[in-house]
């Protein structure tokens, strides 16, 4: 249960989701389960080798089956698509760039027809040495993944590509003198870690449909969570003018930030054309989701940290070194926000932060639920324990002299003010919820080891923090329409794939409205020619950016409603209020006009008619965002910090290295609650999911750079027998001065920081540090067996 | 090849290729797409659906094999607009996020209440354990299953 | 995608030979493992003959008086779960049973199948193994007629046995309900389904002075260890024992590195699972 200080009619509240009886009937209807009229089905061929040239393709059997109406290869598109690089093409050109990239692809009559015709394709490759690691990836002399980087376009101002090299960005922080802090310290601690890329798996896979019309338009069904940002990054890609493309989003099966950019459109869109304007469809089985659809990036990190003998940071200094694969898509964008994000919650006067984003010949990583934070606080938050220990300080009390409190600033320069959260109270929730008492003692371990004990328990915490990585000029709207009956339709171009966003608006338009929650409604299904701008569904920004924007929108609906009441009351406006559904003036409530006497405008006995129909609008914008200096980082690149914790407590078999998890326990500073279920079911979902990177989830690589488990026979996400004895979860509220109502974003912070509290766990039940994940039984077995205090394989 | 299936208590004749599957069968020719497909190998139980009493993924049924069976898909959970137990409770308990994996989950809390009124918390989560969720992470759809069966019990 | 291929349900054993005689014929009986093999292209059959209609194959008699076991090539996995006398007098079969898969996969596929499809890692395998279970294999009857193996000479190599082109597995017997205790244990990555990094059962009959444990997922088919019946004679003190036998194990086998674990994991954990084993039957 979430307990909520709200005093609100309806925010706050636990109202049902909106979708919930379309989904639990299955009559919600995903891109999926879409059929178009006229419709064929795509098949991509895709490239068995992590880097290789591309000699010849030979097409001419696959066109000659009966039934393929169209065989496109890469020569032929000469498009690029890109985020912030325009490094993409639409089907591998000249290079394949890692395995399982698209080199060519079939719409036909049928799937099993596209397939056959893929395996008829006959390409000649020239098989090429990859590159696989990101610090190989850097040395003079490596292989370049790309190299006409310097010819491409991208995002000027905030990246910056390096000709020759691999890296299509590095961040730099600069914040105070790092010489000068490290000779303050007392003690130097060094540590480095890693995580390996992983996948989004939403069970609905990637999938969309396109049409070509004959009209020059463009037609678009996609499972997507940014139809705007897919429709205009498709205009840059084909030079259509926006308004000829039409972005249609229904129901979408999860998305997890792999579905955020802009994937199989373009791809479809090609198809369609070449095969005389059909629509075509292109759903990834799960194989394909695994081999060509993005990953979330691997990440090598390495630390530098002096601290005082009484636990003060004194400096900071961090390379992150990101495993982008072939394509920059989101990975630049990440790298940057790690970096300003790269010292953790803390207040620290001094520190030097690289954050190196690197091309290498793997699938591309993209955003993925937290957006680089889960890896970078691996590092930060396993450090700080380290670091405590090494002080001989109680790691809660270390971090609590270090958390960001108001008064400090952030590392780019931002103040922390009594709104900006506080990231202290959370720590102290779940130190109180695990009954936190210290850590356990080399004593006591050895006492455990004597005794024989199988299983041991650990403790541990972890802290999180994360802003909405977005441009500064991030923006949205909403536009409310009355229907007759006083009821509302809201409309969004902000995807609710399953956070539950939309209910939590239609809370926000009530409680301004003072009307009932059931009579506001939000169609599911977008549609940039029919739905108003949202940037994209990402960021954990939607609740804010689109609560804001509703409420200006209800505000404006308000205006309208009092306007014309007032002509029709004689009075005012501001004399009005509105109330349960009614409007009237202040000391006589027994003479009110409903909403729904003047949803379409008020008629008078006589005929004669005012006002008209009520539509309120309103839009959002994200103020006083800055770019960040390229040579030290300093600037404002947050809306706002989300600050939580996690504690764990488990039980390790040290025979095995199978680790149980008995309980987790989290908070978060969200502001204000907005759907206290609502919200607990997000904290569930992804702590759960967290929990799957912390124990399961990797990409196993060959070393020629295939893919080795692109299943889930072999990559194992977490199922209903995997999860923990016990999850809590506690709020702090303090209030976010321009969220909406208080609130900010917490969707992709429960993931975050699980891995680092189980890894700081299973320190204390084994002493045994441990610096890569997964965490799987296997790691924390060698790590037993090894005998090492740290274990670095 | 000719079958006769019974879905949802109609009943279907239908011509069918022997490589169809019944996922394939449901979903594209019978247009009942509340079925999922998230893997085609049986692996993730989007395609769960219950076919003479027992909860079988569907993408690894031929709809041959289906012949003269009896098969319940989601579309048959709700009697018109009343919901069933289990999909109200769902609702109630925050079973669903995006949904996809529901109409599966569904249909094995279905077919395990049928054959267990009464689970326990371990029956629950290993008789659902073959539905990947990637959203809810599973406590609150073992909530809303445990709270039918207090309901029945 | 699955390619097209002709599908034929046979009422009579004899149509069923029939069909098997054609060129690249599979039967097809829970499909769980077959039809993944076709979806990936692994696998591609022209023919698939459905046994599911043949009711010489639904036979699973459970004999406690004549202690006897008969399971037919179309009984699931959850019938066996299911079975009072299995779960109590054979557990291993039925714990290993339980560790297959998911419950609605369990619903299709069949104990057959599972040993048919001949993986190293076959779960069914190391109990069936311990129980000396024998392999019924028929034939069109000019050639072979009915043979039975043991199911040791059954499973022959990685994804390979002893069937012959258009032979048929129709059941598989256990000579004897086991005296003693039995148990089968797995080591898989997630609590949640999986195939085993190592899987094994045990047998342990104090009267008769048997112990019998087979290992799988550890060489290219499941491997009974010798000299344990020896070993179970010499050593009364059952930690001694687990000890022992983990030994042994250790040294019998000699598991690979593939995606799901490396060898020298496989091989602690044998270690480790052994002697869990041994306390779990022998105490
Ligand atoms: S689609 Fe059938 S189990 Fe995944
Ligand atoms: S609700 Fe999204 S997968 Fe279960």
């Amino acid at each position: 249960m979430i307990e909520t200080k709200s005093e609100y009619t309806y925010v706050g509240k636990g109202y049902p989701r909106k979708d919930g009886v379309e989904k639990v009937t299955g009559t919600a209807v995903f891109t999926h389960d879409l059929v178009i009229q006229g419709m064929l089905h795509a098949k991509t061929l895709m490239s068995p080798y992590a880097y290789a040239r591309i000699k010849s393709i030979d097409t001419e059997e696959a066109e000659r089956i009966p039934g393929v109406r169209a065989v496109v290869t890469g020569k032929e598109l000469n498009y690029k698509v890109g985020l912030y690089v325009l490094d993409k093409d639409i089907l591998a050109k000249d290079y394949a760039r890692y395995q399982g990239e698209p080199v060519a692809a079939v719409a036909a009559d049928s799937e099993l027809i596209a397939e056959e015709a893929c395996s008829r394709i006959k390409v000649e490759w020239e098989v090429l040495d990859p590159v696989l690691d990101p610090r190989e990836a850097l040395e003079p002399g490596a292989p370049l993944v790309h190299p006409d980087l310097e010819n491409y376009g991208y995002m000027k101002g905030v990246f910056s590509p390096r000709a020759k090299t691999n890296i299509p960005h590095h961040q730099k922080v600069r914040k105070g003198n790092v010489e000068e802090g490290f000779k303050k310290a007392d003690l130097t601690v060094k540590n480095s870690f890693y995580n390996p890329p992983v996948q989004h798996v939403p069970i609905e896979t990637h999938v969309s449909i396109a049409q070509a019309q004959p009209d020059g338009k463009a037609m678009i069904w996609t499972s997507a969570q940014s139809p705007y940002t897919v429709r205009n990054l498709f205009s840059v890609c084909f030079g259509i003018p926006h308004e000829n493309i039409r972005v249609k989003v229904p129901y979408v099966g999860g998305g997890f930030g792999g579905k955020a950019g802009i994937h199989l459109e373009p791809l479809c869109y090609v198809l369609s054309k070449k095969s005389g304007g059909r629509p075509v469809k292109l759903a990834m089985t799960r194989e394909e989701e695994f081999n060509t659809m993005p990953s979330r990036q691997g990440l090598y990190s390495e630390f530098k940290t002096g601290v005082t003998r009484d636990g003060k940071i004194t400096a900071l200094q961090v390379k992150y070194y990101w495993d982008a694969g072939a394509y920059a898509d989101y990975g630049v964008n990440i790298g940057r926000a790690a970096a300003y994000s790269g010292a953790g919650p803390y207040e620290v006067d001094n520190c030097k932060i690289d954050s190196y984003v690197v091309y290498t010949n793997k699938v591309f990583g993209t955003a993925y639920r937290g957006f680089g934070h889960l890896e970078l606080l691996w590092g930060v938050e396993r450090n700080m324990d380290i670091i405590a220990r090494k002080l001989g300080m109680d790691p809660v009390d270390f971090r609590m002299k270090n958390v960001l409190l108001p008064g400090a600033a952030t590392i780019t320069g931002e103040k922390i003010t009594e709104h900006t959260g506080r990231v202290d109270k959370c720590l102290e929730a779940v130190a109180m919820e695990i009954k936190w008492s210290g850590c356990k003692s080399e004593e006591k371990r050895k006492e455990e080891k004597r005794a024989g004990k199988v299983r041991v328990r650990g403790k541990g915490i972890a802290l999180l923090h994360k802003a909405p990585a977005m441009p500064s000029s991030t923006s949205t709207a909403v536009i409310l329409k009355f229907n007759e009956n006083g009821s509302l339709d809201l409309m969004t171009s902000l995807i609710d794939y399953g956070q539950g966003t939309y209910t939590a608006l239609s809370q926000i338009a009530a409680e301004e409205l003072k009307m009932p929650v059931e009579k506001i409604n939000i169609p599911w299904d977008s549609d940039t020619s029919l739905t108003p701008y949202d940037w994209q569904t990402v960021a954990s920004k939607g609740a804010f950016l689109s609560g804001n924007a509703t409420i200006i929108a209800a505000r404006d609906c308000i205006k309208q409603i009092k306007e014309t009441a007032s002509r029709v009351l004689r009075c005012s406006a501001e004399d009005l209020v509105c109330e349960n559904e009614r409007v009237y003036v202040r000391h006589k409530p027994d003479e009110y006009l409903e909403y729904k006497d003047l949803a379409y405008g008020y008629v008078y006995p006589n005929g004669n008619a005012i006002g008209g129909p009520i539509i309120g609008r309103g839009r959002y914008m994200a103020q006083g965002l800055t770019n960040l200096d390229p040579e030290t980082g300093q600037g404002l690149p947050a809306l706002n910090w989300t600050y939580g914790a996690h504690a764990i407590e488990i039980e390790v078999d040290i025979e095995t290295g199978e680790i149980e998890i008995l309980k987790i326990a989290s908070s978060f500073d969200v502001g204000q609650v907005l759907n206290k279920d609502l919200m607990r079911g997000q904290i569930i979902g992804g702590v759960i999911q967290g929990l799957g990177s912390a124990v399961s989830e990797e990409f196993r690589f060959s070393k020629e750079g295939r893919f080795l488990n692109p299943t889930l026979v072999d990559y194992k996400i977490l199922t209903s027998k995997d999860i923990p004895h016990e999850m809590t979860q506690h709020v702090v509220e303090t209030s976010q001065e321009d969220g909406p109502y208080g609130a900010r974003g917490v969707a992709e912070h429960p993931m975050l920081s699980v891995p680092s509290a189980l890894g700081n766990a299973l320190y204390d039940a084994l002493g045994i540090d441990y610096f890569r994940l997964p965490l799987n039984s296997e790691r924390v077995y060698f790590g037993i067996k090894s005998g090492k205090k740290e274990f670095h394989d | 090849m000719d079958i006769t299936v019974k879905v949802n208590g109609i009943e279907y004749r239908e011509n069918v290729p022997a490589n169809m599957t019944l996922l394939q069968l449901l979903k594209d020719r019978l247009q009942l797409t509340g079925t999922k497909e998230g893997c085609g190998i049986g692996e993730c139980g989007a395609c769960t659906v219950i076919m003479d009493g027992k909860g079988v993924v569907s993408c690894l049924i031929l709809a041959v094999e289906a012949d003269r069976s009896e098969i319940r898909t989601i579309e048959g959970e709700a009697r018109g607009e009343d919901l069933s137990e289990i999909q109200r409770a769902f609702i109630e308990y925050g079973g669903t996020q995006c949904g996809f994996c529901t109409p599966g989950m569904i249909m094995s809390a279905r077919e395990l209440l049928e054959r267990n009124p009464n689970p326990s918390r371990e029956e629950i989560a290993e008789a659902i354990s073959g539905n990947l969720c990637r959203c809810t992470g599973y406590e609150p759809i073992i909530h809303a299953i445990e709270a039918v069966a207090r309901k029945k019990g | 995608m699955i390619r097209p291929f002709t599908y034929v349900k046979p009422a009579t054993m004899e149509e069923a030979f029939d069909a098997l005689k054609a060129d690249n014929s599979r039967p097809l009986a829970g499909g769980t493992d077959l039809l993944v093999d076709m979806r990936g292209g692994a696998m591609k059959p022209d023919l698939l003959v459905d046994i599911k209609g043949l009711d010489e194959l639904n036979i699973f008699s459970v004999d406690s008086g004549r202690r006897d076991v008969k399971i037919g090539a179309r009984i699931t996995l959850n019938l066996l779960i299911d079975n009072k006398t299995i779960r109590d007098h054979c557990p291993a079969v039925a714990e290993a049973a339980f560790s297959i898969a998911t419950y609605q996969l369990r619903n299709r596929a069949t104990l057959v199948g599972n040993i048919c499809n001949s993986s190293p890692a076959a779960d069914m395998a190391p109990p069936l193994y311990v129980l000396d279970a024998q392999v019924v294999i028929a034939s069109p009857s000019e050639d072979y007629g009915e043979r039975t193996l043991p199911i040791s000479e059954f499973m022959t190599g990685v994804k390979k046995n002893a069937l012959k082109k258009g032979e048929m597995v129709i059941r598989v017997e256990i000579p004897e309900l086991p005296r003693g205790k039995t148990a089968f244990m797995k080591k898989q990555r997630i609590k949640g389904h999986d195939l085993a990094l190592v899987n094994l059962a045990g047998l342990a009959d104090a009267e008769a002075g048997k112990l019998r444990i087979c290992i799988g997922s550890c060489a290219s088919t499941p491997l009974l260890l010798k000299g344990t019946d020896q070993l179970f004679k010499e050593t009364k003190n059952t930690e001694k024992l687990a000890e022992r036998a983990a030994d042994l194990a250790v040294h019998s086998i000699s598991p690979i590195d593939d995606v799901r674990s490396s060898g020298e994991y496989r091989k602690d954990m044998v270690k480790v699972f052994v002697k869990r084993l041994i306390h779990r039957i022998c105490s």
